[in-house]
């Protein structure tokens, strides 16, 4: 298995020739971050235009029990944790589609309750907490071959499914019952998004940790909001910042002057390039004047 | 959930059968039989909260309902297109009008561009509502009158044997409003499709509808304008007296409408 990703080490380490970019774990980093980055930019525009931040935040806070599940029965969390997450990604979907609460009311039910049931289960035994921090922060610097190829079969995945489905996800997004009318199935695409999206989200855990993975998916997105005119180019913008921000925040972070935790400086360029956008809107918003 | 049938009648295009809805314990339509003629303009009207819209809906198949709805349509199911009353959409979306026609269409993902041949339909459609100078603009900085020219040029792009229009003039001017509902009966006559509006507005019902369906949770009545709109009907139905406005009024001073619809019933 590690053969099949060694010449793809080695090309990382060619094409970014720092000296920080020659030691092995950062290679697997650095392509790991580049396979996650293109979803998380495809998917945030569809959580922004879905308003769906909350959401991904429950999902990446189930992180907690899926963890402690694992844990508790002994199998490798990293196994357990993308498997509950889906789980409730699509329980709160049916939820959502079948009952008359509001659609925040039913994740925020969910988001409570598998905070606490994480908790509880972790509070019986505290070594478990020292194991839990991981997921907290985030470390991509740990991440698998196992992991990286786990990623690589998730990306052709997703893009196979976008590639397919993103114009009717956005006309969805725009107004569900106009897609329905215009005989776009509806419920089938909400249920495969809300699974792909959960799966990654639990995947962005392992980057950047449970506090920061909403942040990975939306800030490209609404910053590339900002600097589109349309929703092909918005797609473009999204994927060149969340591409940028993850290769310059790793490298960053590697830095002796940095030494700072990869996904909270990785979340900050997002956010220098937010900033920007909204320069970039104010500007135009001058120049139309 | 009943789905659509065909009905036999060559002559109806759907055929509502004691439709009945009830959510959370609320009965919202009560036994509705009802039937919209082929090609017909066919209004329903009634006071706010007297289920048009979940009418609409439930023909829509947005909502469950008991009892049957029958549309005739050939083999397959009708197409239907649909013009909601307010659109509400996250107006701060970059998406181009020309995006927006396209997204049902188009299975290439709207990254590598809106296909040339789609371009080339949205124009025609949008030339057809007479809005062609819209088809760069972004969907969000449209205005209601717009967004509603926008949304009926998606709905006649889909070729619609039924076209559901609920509140059509809601959101548009006096004057927009007279244009939309003359647009409209044009395009019925050249594409022969069958129209069913929602509206609240009687002046536009008697001056473009030819049958109407009178609703308060129950078909008060149901026919011509002229002979389902009479003082007794309207106060059974809206509460309070009202006499009909004379429908031939027109604004600005303008002495004629050219809709083909006022073409051929002059004396009503």
């Amino acid at each position: 298995m590690a053969d099949l990703l060694a010449p793809l080490y080695a090309l990382v380490a060619q094409v970014l020739p720092f000296e920080c970019m020659q030691v092995r774990f950062m290679q697997q980093a650095m392509v790991g971050l580049l396979l996650l980055a293109p979803m998380t930019a495809v998917m945030g525009i569809l959580v922004v235009n879905f308003r769906m931040a909350f959401f991904s935040d429950a999902i990446s806070h189930s992180a907690f029990a899926g963890v402690a599940l694992g844990l508790l029965f002994a199998v490798d969390p990293d196994w357990t944790m993308p498997l509950f997450g889906l789980l409730v990604g699509l329980g709160i979907m049916i939820l959502q589609r079948h009952s008359r609460l509001s659609s925040d009311t039913v994740i925020g039910v969910f988001f409570s309750a598998m905070v606490a049931f994480g908790l509880a289960i972790v509070s019986r035994d505290r070594s478990l907490a020292r194991d839990l921090q991981r997921f907290l922060y985030g470390d991509i610097l740990t991440i698998s071959d196992g992991q990286v190829l786990c990623l690589a079969a998730l990306l052709v995945a997703l893009m196979t499914f976008q590639a397919r489905s993103y114009n009717h996800l956005l006309y969805i997004g725009i107004n569900p019952t106009l897609a329905q009318a215009h005989r776009v199935r509806v419920a089938v695409h909400q249920y495969l998004f809300a699974g792909l999206l959960a799966l990654i989200v639990m995947f962005s855990v392992q980057a950047v940790g449970v506090l920061l993975v909403t942040a990975l998916l939306i800030v490209p997105a609404a910053a590339a909001r900002n600097l589109a005119r349309s929703a092909g180019r918005m797609f473009w913008w999204a994927l060149v910042i969340s591409l940028s921000s993850a290769v310059v925040g790793l490298l960053v972070s590697a830095q002796d002057w940095a030494s700072t935790a990869t996904g909270a400086t990785i979340v900050l360029v997002a956010c220098g390039w937010f900033v920007l956008s909204m320069v970039a809107i104010a500007l135009r918003g001058r120049a139309d004047a | 959930m009943a789905t659509a049938e065909t009905v036999p009648d060559r002559n109806i295009a759907v055929r509502f059968e004691g439709v009945s809805v009830v959510r959370d314990g609320v009965s919202l339509l009560e036994d509705i039989t009802a039937t919209v003629p082929r090609g017909s303009c066919t209004a329903i009207i009634g006071p706010n909260g007297a289920g048009k819209t979940t009418l609409l809906l439930a023909l829509l198949g947005e909502i469950s309902y008991r009892g049957r709805i029958l549309c005739d349509n050939g083999a397959t199911a009708p197409r239907i297109g649909y013009v909601p009353q307010r659109l509400t959409f996250d107006r701060g979306m970059p998406l181009t009008v020309d995006e927006f026609l396209a997204m049902g269409f188009q299975k290439k993902p709207l990254w590598f561009g809106v296909r040339a041949d789609l371009r080339r339909r949205s124009q025609e459609h949008l030339a057809m509502v007479k809005a062609a100078h819209l088809s760069g603009r972004q969907l969000g900085a449209l205005s209601g009158g717009e967004l509603q020219r926008v949304l009926l040029a998606l709905a006649l792009s889909q070729e619609p044997d039924l076209l559901l229009l609920d509140e059509p003039s809601a959101g548009v001017d006096f004057q927009g409003e007279l244009i939309f509902c003359e647009l409209l009966d044009h395009l019925r006559c050249d594409r022969g499709f069958t129209q069913l509006m929602v509206s609240h507005d009687l002046a536009t019902v008697t001056h473009h509808a030819n049958h109407v369906i009178c609703l308060n949770r129950k078909v008060a009545a149901e026919g011509p304008p002229r002979q389902t709109l009479t003082p007794e009907n309207l106060t059974a139905i809206f509460g309070v007296h009202m006499g009909l406005v004379n429908s031939r009024s027109m604004p600005d001073n303008r002495t004629a409408c050219t809709a083909p619809c006022c073409q051929g019933n002059q004396d009503g």
